[in-house]
């Protein structure tokens, strides 16, 4: 496993797994299997817990359940984007405000296969926080975060 | 993720608002007062004012009084929970890759 050096700006990591492709492209794309790596699947409004299984195309949309906490009821809403079979997947990532594109691409190696991921901008067609989402996704990644803590402290007031 | 996203979502709330973005922005250039930004923008005093209040609430500035008159300036921790919104998913991701090798052990081709 490689971690990308560069922590401060997009995400993106890469991992070399001892198995084939057409395997590591089930785990990413059967729900039952999604559900026992990543985060437990949610049904859809009026489904059941066991007929998770959801469109493998653009557009179709699943719910990930993460552990509830103060502040967060836990929710990832997920959305497909961009399918390439055992290529290459993409989806939109939201949580909250907070809106990102997760991006896993595979790659065969003489070992088995390069997965790398990608944590990344935004969908393009969010809901009405996108100008601010987008903003402040590119003071996340770009100079404005390393920026604000070498900026003088204002002067004093003057009594 | 493993942690609120109250603090992220407030951020990104706050700047959602054009006005207000361009009220930060200018504002990263240096300690601004009310009627600075009033004059620099075309929107009016209350209304800066209230853009301010909800920047200020954001953690994205601060504010201090110098007799009659408001001074605003960026708050350089402000952005920090975005910081710790990376560090966090880096965490995450990195445990549930460990958990897919797992898995990838047990099933078939």
């Amino acid at each position: 496993m490689k971690l990308d050096d560069d922590a401060t700006r997009t995400l993106s990591m890469q991992f070399d797994l001892t198995h084939s492709p057409a395997k590591v492209w089930r785990t990413l794309t059967e729900p039952a299997l999604v559900a026992r790596w990543l985060l437990p699947i949610i049904g859809q409004p009026g489904g059941h817990a066991d007929t998770l299984e959801h469109r493998l195309e653009p557009g179709a949309t699943f719910t990930l359940q993460a552990p509830a906490q103060a502040g967060w009821d836990g929710v990832v809403r997920c959305r497909y984007l961009a399918i390439e079979p055992k290529t290459r997947i993409s989806w939109a990532w939201v949580v909250g405000a907070i809106d990102t594109v997760v991006t896993f691409t595979l790659e065969a190696t003489d070992t088995g296969t390069r997965l790398s991921l990608e944590q990344t901008g935004f969908a393009p067609d969010q809901g009405q926080n996108l100008g601010g989402a987008r903003y402040g996704w590119k003071m996340m990644t770009g100079k404005l975060v390393e920026l604000l803590p070498t900026l003088p402290e204002p002067p004093k007031a003057i009594r | 993720m493993q942690s609120a996203a109250t603090a992220e979502d407030a951020i990104f709330l706050a700047l959602a608002d054009p006005s207000r973005r361009a009220i930060f922005e200018s504002l990263t250039q240096g300690e601004a007062g009310v009627k600075d930004l009033t004059a620099r923008f075309d929107i009016s005093q209350p209304a800066v004012s209230q853009h301010l209040a909800k920047l200020r609430k954001a953690g994205l500035v601060k504010g201090r009084r110098d007799g009659r008159r408001a001074f605003y300036s960026v708050e350089p921790a402000g952005m920090q929970p975005l910081v710790n919104w990376i560090a966090r998913y880096r965490a995450f991701w990195t445990e549930r890759i460990d958990q897919l090798e797992q898995l990838l052990e047990t099933i078939e081709e």
